[in-house]
């Protein structure tokens, strides 16, 4: 597929692929138990919102990006764009993760 | 009346700053960096971080390296001093797990190999060296276990308990501080600069102290140990209260222990770990404690690393050191100030006579404590210190294998077994599941029986207090932290399980979901844990009109329980459970109260069990007071346990009706728990169900029952109706 629309629809499967991987994972990491991934709001906020996460469950998530996609999350600041919501951590994955996503 | 004084007259220091108190003060005076890398160990990449590593050579396989430490430090403070101790208190967070994470990583499973590991085993190993016959105390608080366990001695001196006390804190470098401090993203990758304006975190770091302490006599002291505060944040599992709450209640408590005031503080030596929230929280702490013009400050964190569970005892000794030589240690590593902080730290080793000091050390858990040392020579009046005395017990739960509280009563009054392990589920089934999602078993089972305590006491009111004795602590916790370590090369551990592997974990927790900002203190040591718990809520936890919160409990682990606990190895059916009571030191109502009367190591001497009779009133109080004897004799002691049984039935000449415990409920470090719950509740009934005295119901009518411990300690608690 040349045209760039093409590309972008290639682009947005793969992230929807992605935030789906990323919500099993999540909820299996945080032992979510009474969450399914579809309760799970890709652009809701991760922290302190519904699903009841701190600061606890970022370290979790930050290993998890690190050892599963080899995206290293280094500073406060830089967590705090990350993990503003599912889709903003499934962006940042995707531009920085050394290999193809899966 | 004048109260007693506590002098220091010995001390020890093994650090990165040297070997021995000449080596620490020329270190101090200079105030030169000690950091690098670590080579302990090796790490992935062959990149390591710095840390503050004890340079000499403590390579006397196979002794743990963190005993070893311990060992260099009684033998420095114990140098001048000709008498034994009469009571050892350490504190330490991670006992022998160097060795063991070699052992895990090897695949031994010859449990003689492990025989290093308990957090417990340092100060016995201690008070073995140093010849002590008496009390033998740990305190596991994590990072202010050193700083916990110099109050607890220091309340034990007081009160007349003991006349010598050697306390002090260790923690040797290990995988599970080095990776769990790196996974919780708390490393300086540049070496620690406390207060710095960027500062990015703390260096592990390791060391030993110890204290040699004596009441009343200030012959050949070093300095006086004026007083000391415990808190607790009840905030979060790591992470400091942002205002600093705990860190300012500590320092109050200790500054007012000391019958002093803020004005009286010459310097402050702070706990100061270099992460972003400890400094912050820690700095808002001491504004709010001394206004914009404290004392001058220092951490010396940035010269040696943090030693974890030595801090506190380690910042004890070198506040002495420096009163003596006229000395304000620096706070090395720091250049820029971070402004935000408002707290200009001494950048260089100032000479400055010093009358007073306070030291400060903070823990996970949000266990806080300070200390106030000061010059030997002045004049001081000391107010009286309360003898511990028997606690009303206001409400009990237990859980066992055979479920939670009235289950397990349910059996016990048919003499039906209660061994076995519960489901994680019905662990934590009256907790609400928010609370409970990333906790393993032990945290799970102290809050539920925390939790049914306090609803069994009929109050919402949260006790002021919280003890907690665990034997081994979360293991479910420290094996998965180790285990998903190896597994990822030694890179992608698990930060929730480093921070669950603390013993005082548990005891954390209950303090948030409680409120609980008073005393958070955790014990450890075998088949004694509970009865420790015990003995220093009795010292500590007395706040008027208020209850407090004693728990024991551990779990079982496969494999860890069975290659740490020689007793869980020695039954066929593995179990698990604990108990928790509310008490009120503080009351003199009608009830029935607990007491631990007698508490020591087993001693081979004829003497010994004469000691215990008398220790309980003697022979004809005994009689007269009690009506059942419930015996702890652990499955690994049994033939030592049951002969000091028989000795203290001759000694005593009683023929009550002897319950043995542990064949009921199970082999497990703080069995004794249970059966303080069992002895409290026959006796708030009256009477001993028929099935547990050989088939005759026993009327206790206004006798109490005794608990008992025999094996390698012998403890008795007192359970009176009054």
């Amino acid at each position: 597929m040349k045209n760039p629309s093409g590309k972008s629809l290639m682009h947005a499967s793969l992230m929807e692929q992605l935030i789906s991987e990323l919500k099993v994972k999540i909820i299996d990491l945080l032992d979510l138990t009474n969450i399914q991934p579809e309760d799970i709001d890709a652009d809701g906020p991760l922290i302190g919102g519904k699903l009841e996460l701190d600061s606890i469950d970022v370290l979790e998530m930050v290993i998890m990006i690190e050892k599963d996609y080899g995206v290293r999350i280094e500073n406060r600041k830089l967590g705090e764009k990350v993990f503003a919501n599912l889709a903003a951590m499934a962006t940042y994955i995707a531009d920085n993760t050394p290999g193809p996503l899966k | 009346m004048t109260g007693v004084r506590i002098f220091i007259i010995g001390m020890g220091a093994v650090s990165p700053l040297g070997s021995g108190v000449a080596e620490t003060r020329a270190a101090l005076a200079a105030g030169r960096s000690h950091l690098g890398p670590l080579s302990l160990f090796e790490t992935p990449d062959n990149t390591p971080l710095p840390v503050g590593q004890v340079r000499i050579s403590l390579d006397r396989q196979p002794i743990s390296r963190t005993h070893q430490l311990a060992r260099l430090a009684a033998d420095q403070a114990m140098a001048s001093c000709r008498e034994a101790p009469d009571a050892v208190v350490v504190g330490t967070t991670t006992g022998g797990m160097r060795t063991t994470e070699d052992l895990l990583k090897e695949g031994v499973v010859d449990p003689a190999a492990y025989r290093w590991h308990a957090a417990g085993s340092v100060a016995e190993d201690i008070a073995d060296r140093v010849g002590c016959k008496g009390a033998v105390l740990t305190v596991s608080t994590a990072c202010s276990s050193g700083a916990v366990a110099l109050k607890l001695a220091l309340e034990m001196l007081r009160t007349g308990k003991a006349r010598r006390v050697l306390a002090g804190g260790v923690d040797s470098l290990c995988r599970l501080t080095y990776y769990g401090f790196n996974a919780l993203k708390l490393i300086d990758p540049l070496g620690a600069r406390p207060f710095d304006k960027d500062r990015r975190g703390m260096s592990v770091g390791e060391g030993a102290a110890m204290l040699m302490l004596v009441a009343d006599d200030s012959h050949n002291a070093v300095a006086e140990f004026l007083g000391a505060g415990l808190s607790c944040d009840a905030y979060h599992p790591t992470a400091p209260h942002p205002e600093g709450r705990g860190a300012y209640a500590a320092m109050v408590s200790a500054i007012d222990d000391a019958g002093l005031t803020a004005a009286d503080v010459d310097y402050i030596n702070l706990h100061g770990t270099g992460t972003p929230d400890n400094d912050l929280a820690e700095a808002r702490a001491v504004k709010r404690l001394f206004g914009d013009r404290p004392p001058p400050v220092s951490s010396f964190k940035g010269a040696a690393g943090h030693p974890l569970a030595a801090a506190g005892a380690l910042g004890a000794v070198t506040v002495a050191i420096c009163i003596d030589a006229q000395l304000i240690p620096a706070n090395t590593g720091t250049c820029h100030p971070d402004p935000e902080l408002r707290l200009n730290p001494v950048t260089r080793p100032l000479q400055a006579g010093l009358g007073t000091v306070l030291v400060n050390s903070f823990g996970f858990g949000g266990n806080n404590a300070a200390v106030v040392i000061g010059a030997p020579a002045a004049e001081r009046q000391r107010a009286d210190a309360d003898v511990p005395r028997p606690m009303l017990v206001t409400s009990s739960a237990c859980m066992t294998g055979a479920g939670t509280t009235d289950r397990t009563l349910t059996r016990l009054r048919a003499g039906e077994s209660c061994k076995g392990v519960l489901r994680l589920d019905d662990i934590s089934a009256i907790l609400p599941a928010h609370r409970v999602r990333r906790l393993k078993c032990l945290p799970r089972m102290v809050m539920a029986l925390a939790e049914d305590a306090r609803t069994r006491s009929g109050t919402k009111d949260p006790p002021a207090t919280i003890f907690f004795g665990t034997g081994w602590g979360a293991l479910s916790e420290t094996h998965a932290f180790l285990k998903g370590l190896y597994e990822t090369g030694e890179r992608f551990p698990s930060p929730t399980d480093f921070i669950g592997s603390v013993h005082n974990a548990p005891a954390g927790q209950v303090a948030m979901m409680f409120g609980t900002t008073g005393a958070n203190v955790t014990t450890t040591g075998g088949d004694a844990s509970f009865e420790q718990a015990l003995i220093a809520a009795g010292y500590l936890g007395r706040e008027e009109g208020r209850t407090t919160l004693v728990v024991g409990a551990d779990e079982y682990h496969e494999p860890l329980s069975a290659l740490f606990d020689p007793s869980v190895r020695a039954d066929d059916i593995p179990s698990a459970g604990g108990a928790a009571l509310l008490l009120n030191p503080d009351s003199t109502a009608a009830g029935v109260t607990v007491f631990p009367a007698f508490y020591a190591r087993a001693g081979r001497d004829a003497d010994f069990t004469a000691t215990l009779v008398n220790s309980l009133g003697g022979p004809e109080r005994i009689r007269a007071r009690f009506g059942a004897l419930l015996a702890g004799i652990p499955a690994a002691q049994r033939q030592t346990g049951v002969a000091q049984l028989e000795a203290f039935r001759a000694c005593s000449g009683i023929t009550l009706p002897v319950i043995d415990y542990r064949k009921l409920i199970g082999e497990f470090a703080s069995a004794s728990a249970v059966a303080l719950f069992m002895a409290v509740t026959f006796t708030q009934t009256g009477t001993i169900p028929a099935p547990l005295c050989n088939g005759r119901s026993t009327r206790l009518a206004d006798k109490g029952t005794l608990v008992m411990g025999f094996g390698n300690h012998v403890t008795a608690v007192e359970v009176l109706r009054r």
